[in-house]
């Protein structure tokens, strides 16, 4: 198949979540009707998915941190490596140029949207139940937002992983109904809330803090999630990229 | 030089150590080797530590994540000069129409790519020039949208854009070109 420039970079803005809802709608009906451009797509997707579970498990080795932290204690400033007066010299460009642009970027349309997703989460902690639907069976879990959205929300389980579901409720983002889905880490809860194209418009991958509450978001394929937890950062990046390899490897299959 | 306190401390360990792993992640494929990804993170880490003030709230790991990268073009430009150079045009460049011919004879590439090894996606990875993989990583690795990856590598959005298109196209073709 041979794409356009064009095609191939509407293709590329879909796959990422880029796309705003009309346009991925627009997009969306082009996949169902030509076969080449679903196929094409296809191998995007399997890329994607072989680039995230091969070159995305490399962690540095533990020895890092312990490294970073020590050289950091001042109190022993002897133990500072040598390279240290090399970097401050390139610093002060490098972080201010840095610190500037992030800090008249930071407040966007998409905020609005994580607002009212953390002004659920709060409200389900505070609720006497967290969810609608108690269950860590994801086959209970996913029927049962049947008739409640007009979309099939992706419903996985991370037991295993030290993420197990608790269940789910659906909240109401942008005035419509959106799934959330319910994980415990020790004694945190996580809800994800998952945004269909066409439903909200929001920009991808951010992450902020809101009231105290960590916020991640990101878009894949037209749909924007978006994790809300007071779990540590480390914890709710962890859940994060579970979350993203299973529906990696969701739209592959 | 006394250059910080235990405040300068905990802003550095909510800051930027919660971004250690994507930090390690993005200087490994821009340096291409663990030792030299941890040699680079812990260098930025010094960075981030003493510029911890300037960090003005909002989004922390692309804060951190500018630093790593900026370090790693320092390593790059001091250790391997050639990578950071960019021989090819990347926006104004039409698509390279024979490129596209040849794609047409191709067996379907989802069947190549279903078969394709980690070590194949790790040796066309490392034959990207280093401006076509680092929005690769930033994108798939670090999951980050356009918008951030813009910020963090210096770009226009347009750039970001086409620069991971042609990345992904030629990983594509590699491996595709590279399979029985």
């Amino acid at each position: 198949m041979t794409l356009s420039k064009d095609d191939e970079l509407l293709l590329n803005a879909y796959l990422d979540g880029e796309l705003d809802p009309l346009e991925a709608n627009r997009f969306e009906a082009r996949l169902a009707s030509e076969p080449a451009l679903a196929a094409e797509i296809e191998a995007y997707r399997l890329l994607r998915a072989a680039l995230r579970s091969d070159l995305a498990e490399d962690v540095p080795s533990p020895d890092l941190r312990r490294r970073i932290t020590s050289s950091l204690d001042l109190r022993a400033p002897s133990r500072r490596p040598a390279w240290g007066a090399l970097a401050a010299s390139f610093l002060a460009g490098v972080v201010l140029a840095g610190s500037m642009t992030l800090g008249v970027l930071h407040r966007q349309a998409g905020d609005e949207i994580a607002g009212e997703v953390v002004s659920a989460h709060i409200r389900s902690l505070m609720a006497p139940a967290p969810t609608d639907v108690p269950s860590s069976d994801h086959h209970t879990v996913k029927p049962w937002f049947n008739g409640k959205l007009a979309f099939a929300p992706v419903v996985p389980d991370f037991g295993s992983q030290g993420f197990p579901l608790v269940g789910a409720r659906v909240d109401v983002v942008g005035l419509e109904p959106a799934a959330t889905l319910v994980y415990s880490r020790g004694k945190h809860l996580i809800s994800l809330t998952e945004i269909p194209a066409g439903q909200a418009s929001v920009t991808a991958a951010r992450s902020y803090e809101e009231r105290g509450f960590l916020v991640r978001s990101w878009s894949e394929d037209g749909v924007t999630y978006f994790a809300v937890s007071d779990a540590a950062a480390e914890e709710l990046e962890a859940f994060m990229k579970l979350f993203q390899a299973e529906t990696a490897r969701k739209s592959q299959s | 030089m006394n250059v910080g306190d235990a405040t300068d401390q905990d802003r550095f360990a909510e800051v930027f150590l919660p971004h250690l792993v994507d930090a390690f992640r993005l200087a490994r494929w821009l340096a291409g080797s663990r030792a030299d990804a941890e040699d680079i993170v812990q260098e930025a880490s010094l960075r981030a530590f003493k510029g911890i003030r300037g960090f003005g709230g909002g989004d922390s790991r692309a804060w951190a994540l500018t630093i790593v990268r900026n370090t790693s073009y320092s390593w790059l430009a001091k250790n391997r000069p050639s990578a950071v150079v960019l021989t090819e045009d990347l926006n104004q460049t039409a698509h390279d129409r024979v490129d596209q011919s040849d794609a047409m004879e191709r067996t379907p590439e989802a069947a190549l790519i279903a078969k394709v090894e980690a070590e194949e996606i790790r040796k066309a990875m490392a034959t990207l020039p280093v401006p076509f993989r680092e929005v690769l990583v930033l994108r798939e690795i670090n999951g980050l949208d356009y918008r951030a990856i813009a910020e963090i590598a210096e770009l226009p959005i347009g750039t970001v854009m086409s620069r991971l298109a042609r990345a992904r196209r030629k990983l594509l073709d590699a491996i595709s070109g590279g399979a029985p």
